[in-house]
């Protein structure tokens, strides 16, 4: 993933996602904004992600300790609390060969709704951009070719257990696990995580 | 009798909070209903039910200096005891979410039915406890792949704590999505049953601007009708309220968040 390096306009802590997403909506941004969020490095982790927009509308997420765009990137720094927010302009066209990345491209309302829990920003996002963009992640074929997948959504499944029980170990909540959850957290290996 | 339902989505936009309040509401004709906002990072059952002003507040039971009764942040609306949570930062950062166990084991004696409106989240300690305590979840799912996928992951982190699946709703579904499809492939990884398919409503946005739950607002949308639905179709279990509030109460849950 290379985004061309742009002009940095500001780096600010702010209390959430939300104030700089609001604000690059509103300059019609073209750029990209790293997020650092802030609770996590106080646990020790390090993580990071950059969206890209194109006039103020997000097109690209891509989690840059973990590697992983679009959505799925989008959730490894979607953590709750303060952020620096580090936002830099780019030209429109420097960005061209980066946006075309489909794997990488969100939905324009996913980084209101994700990084910050704000519907009525995302709806605003939504509302403000192109015509064809505004149907994005509603596409009704896709998701039943989703659900046929019955594979990737047993992945999808097991993964969630997986995090379920290494996260229950982390936050001391192992005693309220059900019993089959710890019968196989006992198990398998590598799902006590500290 | 009581039964702890928690509202989930695993991430935010899918309407949950106008749910919660919608299925309260309707469940209100039979049941006494306690509403909790327990999203104590992000509050905002507030505006929906027209508390902006509540002077006590989840947060004020959660802070330890605070010296407040749990019954001085519950107030009756709409057929229901609501307890809204606060949105400042300070209080948040202030609670001791571990408290929300006491507060709901006390709020579970008077109650048939809870409903925890709970966080867009699954990334911190606070955010899974409503899951954790609940006695089954209500998955509130928009027809995307995305929010199907986390739908899928809440579950499964309810699942891991006991926690069984109640139903799911469609909401703010599409005229021209056909969710019965979707609904039928779904059904086969959702547990419980598909409650409802509730139509995108532009009451919804009018009902939240005026601070009235959708059932108080627009009763006769076709909205509020499917709610009703769902929440006719949601067997309320017999529970002993005792063993709900003993449950609470033995949970192991973290100090802080």
């Amino acid at each position: 993933m290379r985004i061309p390096r742009g002009e940095l306009r500001r780096s600010r802590v702010v209390d959430d996602a939300a104030a700089v997403l609001r604000a690059v909506l509103d300059e019609e941004l073209t750029g990209y904004v790293v997020f650092e969020p802030q609770d996590a490095l106080l646990l020790g982790e390090t993580t990071s992600g950059v969206v890209t927009f194109e006039d103020g509308i997000p097109v690209l997420a891509y989690d840059t300790e973990r590697e992983v765009g679009g959505r799925d990137g989008l959730e490894g720094f979607a953590v709750t609390g303060p952020t620096r927010a580090a936002v830099h302009a780019v030209d429109t066209a420097a960005l061209a060969d980066a946006h075309e990345v489909e794997a990488f491209r969100i939905p324009p309302g996913d980084p209101a709704r994700v990084l910050a829990g704000d519907e009525r920003l995302a709806e605003q996002t939504v509302d403000a951009a192109p015509a064809a963009r505004r149907d994005e992640g509603r596409d009704q074929s896709a998701v039943e070719a989703f659900l046929a997948d019955a594979d990737a959504i047993e992945e999808i499944r097991s993964e969630a257990r997986e995090e379920a029980r290494a996260r229950a170990s982390e936050w001391g909540l192992d005693d309220v696990l059900a019993d089959d959850a710890r019968d196989s957290a006992a198990i398998e290996p590598g799902t006590d995580s500290r | 009798m009581v039964e702890a339902f928690a509202v989930a989505s695993g991430k935010g936009g899918t309407g949950k909070t106008t749910s919660t309040l919608a299925l309260g509401m309707a469940l209100a004709e039979d049941y006494d209903v306690t509403v909790i906002d327990a999203d104590t990072g992000m509050a905002n059952l507030l505006f929906h039910a027209g508390l902006d002003d509540a002077d006590v507040t989840l947060h004020d039971l959660l802070v330890d200096e605070r010296d407040a009764a749990v019954s001085d942040a519950v107030y009756e609306r709409f057929g229901m005891s609501v307890v809204p949570c606060g949105t400042s930062l300070a209080a948040f950062e202030a609670a001791d979410p571990g408290r929300l166990r006491d507060v709901v084991a006390e709020l579970a004696a008077d109650a048939d039915v809870l409903l925890l409106d709970s966080p867009a989240a699954l990334g911190s300690k606070s955010a899974v406890l409503p899951v954790v305590l609940a006695d089954r979840i209500v998955v509130v799912l928009q027809p995307t792949v995305p929010s199907l996928s986390d739908g899928l992951k809440v579950q499964e982190y309810a699942h891991s704590y006991g926690t069984d699946t109640a139903g799911v709703v469609f909401n703010r579904v599409r005229p021209d999505e056909n969710v019965d499809k979707i609904a039928e492939q779904a059904g086969r990884y959702f547990g419980g049953q598909t409650l409802a398919s509730v139509p995108e409503s532009d009451a919804v946005r009018a009902a939240r601007r005026e601070g009235k739950p959708l059932l108080a607002h627009a009763p006769e949308d076709p909205a509020a009708d499917a709610f009703r639905e769902a929440a006719a179709r949601l067997d309320v279990r017999d529970g002993d309220g005792r063993d709900v509030a003993e449950r609470f109460k033995s949970a192991v849950v973290p100090e802080r968040i």
